[in-house]
Formats: C-alpha cells, structure tokens, sequence
C-alpha cells in the first residue's frame, strides 16, 4: 500500500508519524496533506528504514543533492565521498544521476550507504545502456525504459524523475515557437531526440498507466521531470513550457487517482519576476503537488556562481511557495562538480531554503535565528558555532577573535562599551 | 556649485553628461534626476581621477566594496591589494572604513589609486584620535569630530557616511522595545556611547547645518548612516528603526534644499517578506533618495556564507528599489575578509544587482543574458566565458572540472543536451 493509499484510508503509517515528529506538527496534518496529494513521503517499500522526509506544503522547506558519475569523469570514490558529506551537511534527499561506468553499482551503494531518500532518473541508464547496445539512444526500445524504471523500483529507489511530461504537442509548440536555448534537460533532449527521429509519441507519456503501474508497486513517489524547463532566462513562461506545464498537470491527476504519490519538477533560469507566477501555476495547474525546483537561476550570466544565481532564485520560490530545492553548484554549465563545490551548491541552497521558511513563518527557523542574533549580543562564540550552517568554518574563524564590545582601538572607557552597559548587554 | 545646484538650474554637468552615456540614457534623464534627488553622482570637486558614477533610479544597479586598516596588523599594501581585487571584480566604488592606523595616508592614497567614487565615514576617524589623544573617544570635542569631516572632505572624498539620524530619543526607543541587538553599527555604537557619556544630542543631528556646509562646498554627497540598522531578523523594521528613518527622511529634504547630494543607508538584516517593504518605506519617507543597502542578510545563521544571504536579500531589495549594494563578504561577523573573498563579495553583490536589473527591465540587462545564453546554446565556450561576470572564475573553473578541449562539459559527458537536440530538431548550432 502506497503512502496516499494509506492515507486515504486514515492509516497512519510509521513513515507520516517519523515525518510529523521532525516537522513537529500534527500526524494529521501529515495525513491529510498525503491524501490531498499536497505533501509526498518518498520512500520505497524495498528500501531500508531512513531519515523519511516529508516534501510538501506546511512543511519546511528541503534541499535536494545531485551525485553521479559522468562519462568523462567516473570516480565512484569521489562520488561515494560526495555522498556523505552531502547527508552531513543537511541535505533531506540526494538523487544519483550516474551515467558513465558501473552505473547499477553507483545506485546499490548509494542506496545501501544513504540514509536520506534517494532519487534518480532512470531514462539516463536506459539511453546509455542503448548507446552500448544498439549504437544510439534513438535505437532504445520502450521495452527498454520500462525496464529500467522496475530495475531502479526494485532495488530501491524512493523518488524518480521521469519526463511523461513530454509529448508531441509540447514539442510542436517548442519548434513553431522558437527558443534561445530549446532543451536543456538531459533527458528531455534523450527523449526529445527519440520521439523526432522514430516519430513516435514519449512511451512515458503514451504508456503513462503502465509507468504508474511499477511505481504503485514499489510506493516509488514519482518525480515527473521538467522536460521543457527554460534553461535560459528569455525561455521562461514560454508557451512550450507553459504546455509542458498543463500536461504535467493532467498527469498529476491521474497519479493520484492511482495512488501514487507525485511532485513536480520545475525550472530552471527563471528572471526574479518570473518566479511567483512560475509557482502558482504549477500549484494551480498541477492540484497543489510539491514542486521540486532546480534553482531557479536568477540570471544566466554568472557562470561559476551559479550557486549563488540559485540561491536568489530558490529563496524567492520558496518564500512564494516552492517545497523542495535541487542544488545547483558553482561548478554548473560549466563540468563536474568537486566536492568543495558540492559543499558550497549545499549551503547555498539550505541558505535559500532557511530564508524562505523564514518569510513564511517558520518558528523553528525563527527560533533559530533568535538564538543566533543572542549568541551574537552575549559574545557567545561558542553558540554562534553551534548555531551557525557550517559550525567548522564558523569555528576556524572565530577561534581567534576577542569577545568584548569594544575594538582594537579603544581603551576601558570605551564608548561602545558604554553604550553596551546602557542596553544592558555589556 | 554641487552637481544638484547644476541640476535645479538646467545645467547639465560633464559628469552628467559621462554618466549619461555610461547607463546609455539621455543626459537630460540625468539632470531630471539629480534635480529630483533621485540621483546623486558622488564626485568630490577636489577629486581628479574619477571616472563618474550615477547611483539611482533607473541606472544600473551599483556595488560598493568596503576595505580599510583595522586592529594592529592592518596594512596599507594589503588593503590596496582588496581594493585592486574589488576593482577587478568590477566594483563601482570603493569605501574606505579604516579605524586604525594611518588613516589620513591611507585615504589618501586611496583616492590617488583608484579610479571610483570613494566613500569613507569619518566618525571611525574621529574616534580614532580622540581616542589616542583623551584615552577614549568619549572625550572628543563637538569641533574636533568636524576638523575630521572637513579633513577628509578635503582630500577630495566623494561620499561620507554620517550617522545623522541617530538622536537620543531614537537610543531611548531602541532601549524601551528591548531589541535583541541594539548595538550593530561600529559608528553608531561609538557615537551612542559619547551621547550617553556626555548626555548631549548627536552633534551629527544637532551641528546638521554645519555637515551641509562642508559637504556643499566640496560637492560631497552625504550618505545618511543608519545607527540603528537591524542587526538580527527578530530586530528588522522595530520602532527604532522606523523612528530613525522618518528623521532620515526630514534630514534628506534639508540637504536638498541646502544644494546638497544626499543618499540613505539602509539594513542590515531583513528577513526576506519585509524587504519590500524596508525598500518601499525608505523611499516613501525620503522622497526618492538613492538607498545604500547593507546586504541585507536574510537569515542570521549563514556566518562563513553571509556572501549568499547578502546577495539574496540585495538581488530582492534592487528589485524593490534599492540603488546601490555595499558587499557583504564570506567573513562577516566572523573575521576580516582576504582578497579572494573581496573578490568573491564583489561578485555575489554584482549577481545580486544584475538580477535586479533583469527582473526590472532595465535596458541591457536582458541582453546580457540572452548573448550568454546563445553561446552556451552553441558551445561557443570562449564567447561563454567572456561574457561571464567573471571571465577568469569560469575559465578556472572550466578548465579544472572538464576536459576543456571537448565541446560539451564533463557534467554531460557524452551525452550533451545541447548536442542532442541540436541534431534532432534539425536546427544548426549558430541559427537558433
């Protein structure tokens, strides 16, 4: 029984108990939230118990890593490291989009050694594994990508991103339309590139009843992918993406009719005063399912910061209504991602994350705060430590600084030092 | 004659006209704006090298770096080495907050060497050598703290941040509302204390007039300090706050009608659904001046990251009106910034600033990114790289997490999405 079946039936699952304790609310909110469809719990009956997540309104705000070998550069080492320092560092779900090597092996140890959900996107080892078999991803067959997603399903996987999303209408309006950067998904190019040259219709969208099937069976939360996202910020609330968008919606229903449990992918570049409208759309066209954003870029124009375009974009979606942040590294547009850049892509976006769920009234994360603004008047290094999103670095900087309020310069009458014993913080 | 004294008169200055040019609107957008206070372009007339900046509505967006010698180990060379790097990093201005040390030589090689506006607030001055000459700077004179603004208004200082607005009843609300953090401002904090010490007005309030003597008679544009700027999120838009702002507000209409260029700082820490309104206050309550935000940080725990939170809360806060962005760097509230982070700073305001731009329409701004775009849509990696905000990051980057001779990036691989679709839509890399 999947998590909105359940629900629906007014069963309280172990998992929405987990997830209602960590959010400290109600189990019933959590419950009713599942069975309107408006928050998912990912979490696949084959996986091992974990840190469950609960991914949708009411709830704070969670960050999502990306991890994965690429065919240039397939360091399951670095990747396995990648992996768990993600998870340390406060990330709710990491998503293994390895396409280059033992790509079943990258997915069993990540889901062996995660204890956060674990995502991927199964269309990436279905056009690889075509390459090698057939000689081109557009000889993929769809028995071929069916398989790979009951594969994944059954070893494991919690949420999958799989782009049904995507039909011939989208396409259509894309190429009368025109755009500056077309598509700029992996796997909406994949399939994209599948669909013109055997001009057939997406499987995933044709077949999508037999896509619900296999994730029914195994609770996977389905994650249906941007396809069409704007990868550039003159491409945003185009009208192919805004298609994209309603099919997306349409899809959303029928997933829950099914009982399966759904969120929605989203973009991408998206200028600051696009970002609001994005997200009411989706909320609206698509029943109030989580969105699951990826940024959203602010500007195209800082390649290398990329982190930090994301985090201005993320935060905004967030405060507006966004539920879960895909990190974006500085390493984006630009290669593959160390791990100090996977460190600063997660800060970055739990920074963006923290701030929206400050805007909409988060009390621990006000609390939080509080107590950090205290620490500060006190002189409490050691809480400022603590309280801070990256206490090590914290703690290497403040390891040598003075704590009283008056500065170098000054001797014991010093004037801030009055000022402090006025506000009686001195 | 000050830039708005030309202005009020339909004059249009040199500096206007260069100003103009440089946003790529008419000179007479300028005039209009100076005369309405909406603009102010900081150029001191006794500086030589400066190269004119307009900060205001309907120009880009403008960043500030601040450096400066603080405690024993501040150094001339390497606070001149930040200043190279924040100008690199494409800074449009430079503030010079030394507390320590040299100062005189210090400001004043800066103006030699650099090429933008400067800023400096001369209270850190003040204390500074009240502070040597009486054992603290509780002691120092009403007159001595002018001697220092005349002194660095001389030297051809471009802006000055003074902390006008803070008056004792302001200090006395601030204590009644019982703020978590009242003391946020290195200045304000010194300048509360002589207030408390001495129970005498701001003189920066009181001497007002005296201010817009000097700043009149050098053209030097003031930049209205907040003393109580928040300092924690729990503290943003309180009472002391707010007060502070509408006395701002009544200082702003003096220095205009005295003939002179005025701007406002603002905060701070501004948790993110109140910078619209920060912004919007600010500019209801001061007629349209130019804001100097500080950030603002949105959330209170990002110590090592406050780069990020800063560059989220000034990317909002341009959007929403705000002018001009004074960088926060990775080691706020927990150090002094290294040249790598000036840079880094410099950078995230300017992100911050740019997507403001974008999401106001301003002219250009779009371009950019649309040339960006276009050659990454052709894997025309060398146009991608010199169209990047920082060319020599992307190319660094570049070059260490790919194989920079293929076409895609090692993120892809193979399996480039750009390639892909190219092929199958059937549409050439250089026609779409």
């Amino acid at each position: 029984m999947t998590q909105i079946l359940a629900a629906r039936a007014g069963k309280i699952t172990p998992e929405m108990e987990l997830v209602a304790a960590r959010e400290n609310v109600d189990v019933k909110f959590i419950l009713e939230g599942i069975a309107s469809g408006k928050i998912v719990i990912p979490r696949n009956i084959k996986r091992k118990e974990f840190n469950y997540c609960g991914i949708g309104q009411g709830l704070r705000i969670k960050v999502n890593a990306l991890i994965g070998t690429s065919s240039d550069i397939e360091d399951i080492g670095m990747e396995e490291r990648k992996l768990v320092f993600v998870e340390e560092a406060g990330c709710d779900a990491l998503m293994d989009l390895s396409t280059g090597g033992d790509i079943d092996g990258m997915r069993r140890l990540t889901l062996e050694k995660a204890n956060i959900a674990v995502g991927s996107v199964p269309i990436y080892q279905a056009a690889i594994e075509a390459i090698e078999r057939r000689g081109s991803i557009v000889g993929m067959t769809e028995e071929d990508m069916f398989k790979a997603v009951e594969k994944q399903a059954a070893d494991g996987v919690d949420f999958m991103a799989i782009h049904s999303a995507l039909n011939f209408d989208v396409i259509k309006r894309l190429q009368t339309m025109g755009r500056v950067t077309d598509v700029v998904s992996r796997g909406g190019a994949f399939l994209t590139g599948w669909m013109l040259h055997n001009n057939k219709e997406n499987p995933l969208y044709e077949k999508f009843d037999r896509l619900l099937e296999i994730l029914k069976k195994y609770d996977v939360t389905l994650s249906l992918g941007d396809a069409i996202r704007p990868g550039c910020t003159a491409d945003s609330l185009d009208g192919a993406q805004i298609q994209g968008l309603i099919v997306a919606g349409e899809l959303v229903a029928r997933a829950q009719a099914a009982g399966v449990q759904v969120m929605v992918e989203g973009p991408g570049h998206v200028p600051m005063h696009h970002v609001e409208a994005t997200i009411q759309l989706q909320k609206r066209l698509c029943n109030g399912a989580p969105y699951f954003i990826l940024g959203t870029l602010a500007t195209d124009v800082a390649p290398g910061y990329d982190h930090i375009t994301s985090a201005i974009g993320g935060a905004i979606a967030g405060a507006v209504g966004a539920d879960f942040l895909c990190y974006v590294t500085p390493a984006e547009h630009l290669g593959l991602p160390t791990e100090e850049d996977v460190k600063e892509g997660v800060i970055a976006a739990r920074i963006a994350a923290h701030a929206a769920d400050l805007a909409r009234g988060n009390r621990p994360a006000w609390e939080r705060d509080l107590q950090m603004a205290q620490a500060r008047t006190s002189l409490d290094l050691n809480r400022q430590i603590s309280l801070s999103i990256d206490p090590e670095k914290t703690r290497l900087s403040l390891g040598n600084t003075n704590a009283h309020h008056h500065c170098a310069v000054c001797g014991p009458d010093c004037a801030a030092q009055i000022a402090a014993k006025y506000f009686g913080i001195a | 004659m000050t830039q708005l004294s030309n202005a009020l008169q339909g004059i249009i200055s040199p500096e206007m006209a260069q100003v103009a040019a440089r946003e790529g609107v008419t000179p007479e957008f300028i005039r209009q704006g100076v005369a309405e206070g909406t603009i102010v372009i900081p150029h001191n007339i006794q500086r030589r090298n400066i190269v004119p900046t307009g900060i205001g509505t309907g120009l880009k967006t403008k960043v500030s770096a601040s450096i400066g010698l603080y405690g024993d180990k501040g150094s001339i060379a390497v606070e001149f080495a930040k200043i190279k790097s924040a100008v690199e990093a494409g800074t449009d201005s430079i503030m010079d907050l030394s507390v320590s040390g040299d100062i005189d030589t210090m400001r004043r090689q800066s103006l030699v060497a650099t090429t933008t506006p400067l800023g400096t607030l001369p209270y850190y001055q003040a204390v500074a050598e009240a502070s040597k000459k009486y054992g603290s700077s509780v002691k120092m004179t009403v007159d001595e703290l002018f001697e220092v603004i005349e002194r660095q208004a001389a030297d051809g200082v471009d802006f000055l941040a003074l902390h006008c607005g803070t008056t004792m009843s302001i200090v006395e609300r601030a204590k009644q509302e019982g703020r978590v953090d009242p003391l946020v401002s290195y200045g304000g904090s010194h300048l509360i204390g002589w207030m408390l010490y001495n129970q005498q007005e701001n003189p920066l309030y009181e001497y007002y007039d005296r201010i817009l003597d000097i700043a009149r008679k050098y053209d030097v544009t003031i930049s209205i300090a907040d003393g109580m700027r928040p300092g924690c999120l729990a503290d943003s838009l309180d009472g002391a706050q707010v007060q502070e702002l509408v006395v701002i507000g009544e200082l702003v209409r003096r220095a205009r009608e005295a003939g002179v260029q005025v701007m406002v700082k603002g905060p701070g820490h501004v948790p993110l659904n109140q910078l619209k309104a920060t912004v919007t206050l600010q500019k209801s309550l001061c007629k349209g001046a130019p804001y100097f935000v500080f950030g603002p940080v949105v959330t209170d725990i990002a110590a090592g990251y406050d780069h990020i939170s800063a560059a989220i809360g000034g990317a909002i806060s341009a959007w929403a009106g705000a002018d001009f962005i004074c960088y926060v760097t990775a080691s706020e509230h927990i150090g002094l910034p290294d040249i790598e982070q000036v840079r880094e700073g410099v950078v995230a305001a300017r992100i911050a600033g740019h997507a403001a731009d974008l999401a106001k329409g301003l002219p250009g701004a779009a371009e950019w990114d649309f040339n960006l775009s276009r050659a990454r849509k052709d894997l025309d990696w060398k146009k991608q790289i010199a169209l990047a905000i920082d060319p020599q990051r992307a190319e660094y980057m570049r070059k260490t997490r790919s194989d920079d001779t293929v076409t895609g990036c090692a993120m892809c691989g193979k399996y480039c999405a750009m390639e892909v679709v190219s092929k199958y839509l059937g549409v050439s890399k250089l026609s779409c």
